[in-house]
C-alpha cells in the first residue's frame, strides 16, 4: 500500500506532492491565535508576515518553500518558542485569517498530558508541576489534583507554554504534555 | 536479596522516569543512554533546599548520570522534586561553567589570570596575614554558607576564631534562620525544633503561615498533602500568608493577612485561645513562665491575659485586612487549640521580619499555651532554607555570637571549654562576638575589613538593598577570596576565585531541619583542579601560621595534617567536631561517627551519645522522658517532659508578651505598594546552579512580578507588560504576571534571576531584627509602573568573561 495514495482513489499523488498540498499543522507545530480552519486558511492568509513582524516573542515563523502551498504562512512550534497570548497578531492580520479574539478565546489547541511519560503521573516518583506553573490560566485551565496536573479542556487556550517548559522529552521528539490540533480541521460550513 | 514484586516495578519505573527527564542537550542524551545501566549507584543528601531528602547518584564510567530518590528514607521516602533529580548536570565534567582553576587579579578591574593552587593560597595568606599586621585581627572576615559542609563550616570557624583571633565569622543563614534560632532559644531555651517530620504523618491540624512550602519545600508539601488527602475532614490546613499561594490549595481556612500584621494576628488568636479557656492548665503550670521585656522579667498569668486584651479578633481583623475577620482568627484558634495534635510550619516570612524573634515567640506561645508539643502531631517547627543551615552552621559554630555545639561566644566558661578541647591557649578566641551579617558588609563598605573569605554563597545578589553592599566588595583595598563552583555575581568582585569540589565529589555532613546529619560520600572526580574546601582551609592555615610567625594557628590544623582530602580529612574533622565539642551538649553527636551514618539509609537525629543509640536512628522527640536520652540524663523530678535547654535555667518554657510591631517601611503616597520576594519551584536561591540547568531553566527562564489583578486593571498593566519596580534603593524592570497571589495592594517578586534588571534584592530594604539581626526582605515599599509592552527576554547567568 503506498503512503499518500488517496483512500477514494480520486487522485494519486507522490509522497512529495502530498507533502505540497498536505497541511504542516500537527501536534505542537500550530496556527496563531484566532486563525480560521486549516481548510480555508491557505487560501485566505496572504502571507503578508504582518504577524511574523509583530510577534514580539518571534514565536511566529512561517514555513519555506518546501512546505507548498503552506508556505509563507504563520506557524508557531511551541517547543521552540510558545505563544505568551499577546495578542497583537490578530490586531495586525489584514485579512481576517487571524480573527480578533481575545486571550481567553484563543484555541490553537489543546494541551494532552500523556501519563505514561510523565514524571508526576508515572508512579509516585518525582514532584514536577512546571505546567501548572507556567499556564497562564493556572487552578483554570490546568489543575492539580493530588500534586498532579490535569488539563480542563474548558479553559486550555493551546498557548504551548506548558510543552515548552515540560522537562521531559520523549523519544519521538515530543514532550510529556503536548498540543494537539484539534480545533485546526473542523469542517468548515459554506 | 530479595525483591518484592512492588518494589521491583517501582525501581524499574524509576529508571524508566529518570531516563526520560533531560535529554534534550547532547550532553544529557548521553545521560540518558547511561541512566538505565549505571555502573555503581551512591547515596547522600540533597544539595538543594533543607528537607535533606535522601537520594543516590548514578555513576557510570566516572561520570553522574542520574538521581533517584532512596525509598528507606525517613525525610523523602524516595520522592524528589525537579531540583533534585536534575542536579547531577553539574557534577563533574557534565558542566562546562564550572570553575576549574584557582583565578587571580590583583585590582579589580583588571582581568583574571590562571594561576596555580601554591599560588593562590601564598596569595591568600599573604593577604589575609597583611591585613592582620597592619590593621589589626578583626579586619578579616569569613562569610561562609549553609550550603558548606559541617566540616568545611567547622574548620574555617576553628582557624578565623583560634588562629586568627577574630570572631568575624558568619553565613548567610543569617539571612534565613537567625530569627528562628533566637525564637527557639527565647522560647523553648534550646535551638532547633522539639520534634521531627514525622509529625506530618501524625498531625491532625497544620498551621502554615509565612512558609510556601508547596515551592519551596515541595517533598515535605507532599506529606502534608498527603496527610491531608487521606483523612479530608479530620485533618485541618490553615495558611496565613498575605498572598495567595500554592500552598493555599490544601488549605481549609485561608487568612490573607497585610505584610506586617502577623505579629497581632498570632496574639489574636492567643487572645482567642485564653478567653475561650482553650488552654492547657496543667502543661501551663508544670512547663511554663510567662516573660516580659528586655529585662526577662517573669509576670503572671493574668498580666499575659490583660496584654492581650489590645489583640481582640475583631480589632486584630480590621488591621490585617486582606481576607480577615474575626471569625476566621477564632476559627483558626479553635482548631489549633482542640486538635489532637497541632503542628505549626514557617519560613522566611516570620523570619525575615524588623520583629522575626517575637514572630517565632508568639507561635511558639501558641503551642505552649495548649500544650501541643513533645506529643505525636504536636510542633512548632521551623522550616529551614539552606541543606546545612542547622548542622553545618547552627550547629558548627557558623555565626559571629556562637562557638561550636550551642556555645555562645560571650560566656567566658563556654569559649574557654572549646580552648581546651581545641589545645590552645586560654584567652585566643577574642570574647566580643564578631560583625552580623549586614554589619560585617557594613564593615566592609567602610573599609574597616580589609580581608574577606567568601565561601559557597553569592551576598553580591542575596543581601538586601546589595547595590550598597556591592560598592563595599568592589573596594580595592578590600581584597576578597570566593570559593565557589561556578561564576556568581560575587565572583565578579573577587580578587582570588578557588575552584571547589561539589556535593559528590567530596565528603562531609549535610544536617538537615530536624536535626538529622547525613553524610554523603565522594563518588566522582571533581573537575580540573576544583578541591575541597578543608583541604585549602589546612593548606591556607599552614601559610598563614608561617606569614605571621603564629604556631597557634598551625595547632589549629594539627589534628588534621597528613590525611588525604577525599574521605580522611573531612573524617578526622568530623571526629574532633563531635568527639570533643558536642560531647555532653544538647546535640551531642558522638554517636553519629562516619561509620554509622554510612550504615543508616537517612541519619542520625541528635541527641545522639552513644554508637548504639544512634544507630536506632536518634532522638526523634526532644525533651521527652524515655525517648530522649538527655532527658533522661538531665531529669530533675518525675515530670515527662524535661525541658533542659541552656538558655532557660528555670528549665521552663516561656511565653512571651510581645506587641504587634509593624514593617520598617510602610507604604506611602510615594511609594504605595508593599514589596515582598520569594523563591519558585524551579530554582532555588541565586540560581547558580539550578539556573544552569536547562530543564529548569526553560520551565521558569527569568523572575517576574505577580500582581493583584484590581491593582493592574488600575494601573493599566496587563500580563507580560514589562513593569518596573521602584523603591527608595533601586529599581528592577520585570514582565508581570497578573494573578490572585499577592494581596491587594502588594506585589511579588522572585529573588534567583541575576539579571542586572530583575535582581530584585536591588530593590530591597535592609533594615534588620534588633535581636536576631536577621533583615526585613519581605516587606518594604515600592511603587510600580508599566514601561512598555511585552519583551522577548532571555535568561541571563553569570559567565566567566
Amino acid at each position: 500500500m503506498a503512503a499518500g495514495t488517496a483512500a477514494a482513489g480520486v487522485c494519486l499523488l507522490s509522497d512529495k506532492a502530498a507533502a505540497l498540498v498536505s497541511s504542516p499543522v500537527k501536534t505542537n507545530i500550530l496556527r496563531p491565535p484566532g486563525a480560521v480552519p486549516e481548510e480555508i486558511f491557505p487560501a485566505k492568509c496572504i502571507r503578508c508576515g504582518r504577524c511574523v513582524e509583530v510577534c514580539p516573542y518571534e514565536s511566529i515563523v512561517p514555513p519555506d518553500i518546501r512546505k507548498g502551498i503552506y508556505a509563507g504562512t504563520p506557524l508557531i512550534d511551541v517547543k521552540k518558542i510558545p505563544c505568551y497570548l499577546c495578542m497583537k497578531c490578530v490586531q495586525v492580520c489584514p485579512t481576517g485569517t487571524l480573527t480578533r479574539i481575545s486571550q481567553q478565546e484563543t484555541r490553537m489547541g489543546l494541551a494532552v498530558i500523556d501519563k505514561h511519560s510523565c514524571v508526576t503521573w508515572n508512579e509516585e516518583l518525582a514532584l514536577c508541576r512546571t505546567c501548572y506553573n507556567v499556564c497562564p490560566f493556572k487552578e483554570k485551565a490546568i489543575k492539580l489534583d493530588q500534586l498532579r496536573p490535569v488539563v480542563i479542556e474548558e479553559f486550555c487556550t493551546g498557548c504551548g507554554l506548558c510543552t515548552h517548559g515540560c522537562p521531559v522529552n520523549r523519544k519521538d521528539g515530543n514532550k510529556a504534555i503536548n498540543i494537539e490540533p484539534i480545533y485546526a480541521f473542523k469542517p468548515v460550513r459554506w | 536479596m530479595g525483591l518484592s514484586r512492588r518494589e521491583f516495578l517501582k525501581r524499574t519505573a524509576a529508571l524508566t522516569a529518570a531516563s526520560y527527564v533531560g535529554m534534550n542537550l547532547p550532553i544529557s542524551m548521553e545521560g540518558e543512554a547511561q541512566a538505565t545501566d549505571a555502573d555503581s549507584w551512591h547515596p547522600g543528601t540533597c544539595r538543594l533546599c533543607g528537607s535533606g531528602c535522601r537520594l543516590e547518584l548514578g555513576v557510570k564510567d566516572g561520570r553522574a548520570v542520574a538521581l533517584r530518590g532512596i525509598s528507606k528514607s525517613r525525610t523523602n521516602f524516595g520522592y524528589l522534586c525537579m531540583k533534585g533529580m536534575l542536579f547531577y548536570k553539574l557534577m563533574g565534567d557534565n558542566h562546562p561553567d564550572r570553575l576549574k582553576k584557582p583565578l587571580y587579579r590583583a585590582r579589580k578591574d583588571q582581568p583574571f589570570k590562571e594561576i596555580s593552587w601554591d599560588e593562590a593560597l601564598d596569595i591568600a595568606a599573604r593577604e589575609f596575614a597583611n591585613a592582620v599586621k597592619k590593621h589589626g585581627n578583626d579586619s578579616v572576615a569569613y562569610y561562609g554558607s549553609g550550603q558548606a559542609l559541617t566540616e568545611e563550616t567547622y574548620i574555617f570557624q576553628k582557624v578565623m576564631r583560634g588562629g586568627l583571633r577574630t570572631n568575624n565569622v558568619e553565613g548567610n543563614p543569617r539571612l534565613c534562620m537567625a530569627s528562628a534560632v533566637g525564637g527557639y532559644i527565647t522560647s523553648f531555651g534550646a535551638d532547633e525544633p522539639i520534634g521531627s517530620y514525622d509529625n506530618f504523618e501524625r498531625a491532625s491540624c497544620f498551621f502554615i503561615i509565612g512558609s510556601n512550602t508547596a515551592e519551596a519545600h515541595p517533598v515535605l508539601f507532599r506529606r502534608i498533602m498527603r496527610r491531608k488527602m487521606d483523612h479530608r475532614d479530620t485533618v485541618k490546613v490553615i495558611n496565613a500568608d498575605p498572598r495567595i499561594s500554592p500552598t493555599s490549595r490544601i488549605a481549609d481556612l485561608d487568612l490573607v493577612f497585610e505584610p506586617g500584621t502577623d505579629l497581632a494576628l498570632l496574639n489574636a488568636m492567643a487572645h482567642v485561645i485564653v478567653n475561650e479557656k482553650l488552654y492547657d492548665q496543667d502543661f501551663i503550670n508544670n512547663y511554663s513562665t510567662f516573660r516580659k521585656g528586655k529585662d526577662k522579667k517573669q509576670v503572671s498569668f493574668e498580666e499575659y491575659r490583660k496584654f492581650l486584651e489590645d489583640y481582640t479578633p475583631e480589632k486584630v481583623a480590621q488591621l490585617c485586612r486582606g481576607n480577615m475577620t474575626a471569625e476566621k482568627i477564632r476559627t483558626a484558634a479553635r482548631w489549633f487549640a482542640t486538635s489532637e495534635g497541632t503542628m505549626s510550619i514557617w519560613t522566611m516570612g516570620i523570619n525575615q521580619r524588623i520583629r522575626g524573634v517575637w514572630a517565632n515567640n508568639l507561635i511558639h506561645n501558641l503551642h505552649i499555651l495548649t500544650g501541643q508539643l513533645c506529643r505525636p502531631g504536636a510542633d512548632s517547627f521551623s522550616l529551614t532554607g539552606q541543606p546545612n543551615a542547622c548542622g553545618g552552621v547552627r550547629e558548627g559554630g557558623g555565626l559571629c555570637h556562637i562557638l561550636p555545639a550551642h556555645r555562645l561566644v560571650k560566656k567566658d566558661k563556654l569559649r574557654h571549654q572549646v580552648e581546651k578541647l581545641w589545645g590552645i591557649p586560654e584567652g585566643r578566641i577574642p570574647p566580643k562576638p564578631g560583625y552580623h551579617t549586614v554589619a560585617m558588609f557594613e564593615a566592609v563598605n567602610q573599609g574597616k575589613i580589609k580581608a574577606i573569605w567568601i565561601n559557597c554563597t553569592s551576598p553580591a545578589q542575596s543581601l538586601p538593598n546589595c547595590d550598597k553592599y556591592k560598592k563595599g566588595m568592589a573596594r580595592d583595598d578590600v581584597f576578597m577570596v570566593v570559593s565557589d563552583i561556578f561564576p556568581t555575581r560575587t565572583t565578579e568582585l573577587a580578587n582570588l576565585i578557588l575552584p571547589t569540589a561539589f556535593i559528590f565529589e567530596k565528603t562531609g555532613v549535610y544536617g538537615c531541619t530536624e536535626r538529622r546529619s547525613q553524610l554523603t560520600r565522594k563518588a566522582v572526580n571533581a573537575p580540573g583542579e576544583a578541591k575541597p574546601e578543608v583541604w585549602m582551609v589546612r593548606e591556607w592555615a599552614l601559610r598563614l601560621s608561617r606569614e605571621l610567625n603564629d604556631p597557634v594557628i598551625k595547632k589549629c590544623v594539627e589534628p588534621f595534617m597528613g590525611k588525604e582530602p577525599d574521605y580522611e580529612l573531612p573524617r578526622s574533622i568530623w571526629m574532633e567536631y563531635t568527639q570533643k565539642l558536642t560531647k555532653g551538649r544538647d546535640n551531642d553527636l558522638s554517636g553519629a561517627t562516619y561509620e554509622v551514618l554510612a550504615k543508616l539509609p537517612d541519619g542520625v537525629q541528635w541527641p545522639a551519645p552513644t554508637e548504639a543509640f544512634a544507630l536506632k536512628g536518634g532522638t526523634d522527640i526532644k525533651f521527652v522522658r524515655g525517648i530522649d536520652p538527655l532527658a533522661d540524663k538531665h531529669a530533675q523530678n518525675e515530670m515527662p517532659y524535661q525541658f533542659y535547654g541552656p538558655a532557660h535555667p528555670d528549665r521552663k518554657l516561656w511565653i512571651w508578651l510581645r506587641p504587634q510591631k509593624g514593617p520598617a517601611e510602610m507604604p506611602d503616597e510615594e511609594y504605595p505598594f508593599y514589596l515582598s520576594t520569594g523563591r519558585i519551584i524551579d530554582h532555588w536561591h541565586t540560581s547558580s546552579m539550578t539556573g544552569r540547568v536547562m530543564e529548569l531553566v526553560r520551565a521558569n527562564p527569568y523572575a517576574f512580578v505577580e500582581i493583584n489583578p484590581k491593582d493592574a486593571e488600575k494601573l493599566g498593566i496587563k500580563p507580560n507588560d514589562m513593569v518596573e519596580v521602584v523603591s527608595r534603593r533601586g529599581r528592577n524592570v520585570l514582565p508581570a504576571k497578573v494573578y490572585v497571589g499577592p494581596c491587594e495592594g502588594m506585589v511579588f517578586v522572585y529573588w534567583h534571576d541575576m539579571a542586572e534588571d530583575r535582581m530584585i534584592n536591588r530593590v530591597t530594604k535592609d533594615a534588620f531584627d534588633p535581636g536576631s539581626k536577621e533583615p526585613e526582605f519581605k516587606i518594604c515599599a515600592c511603587r510600580i509602573k508599566k514601561v512598555s509592552g511585552p519583551k522577548p527576554l532571555k535568561p541571563f547567568i553569570v559567565e566567566m568573561s
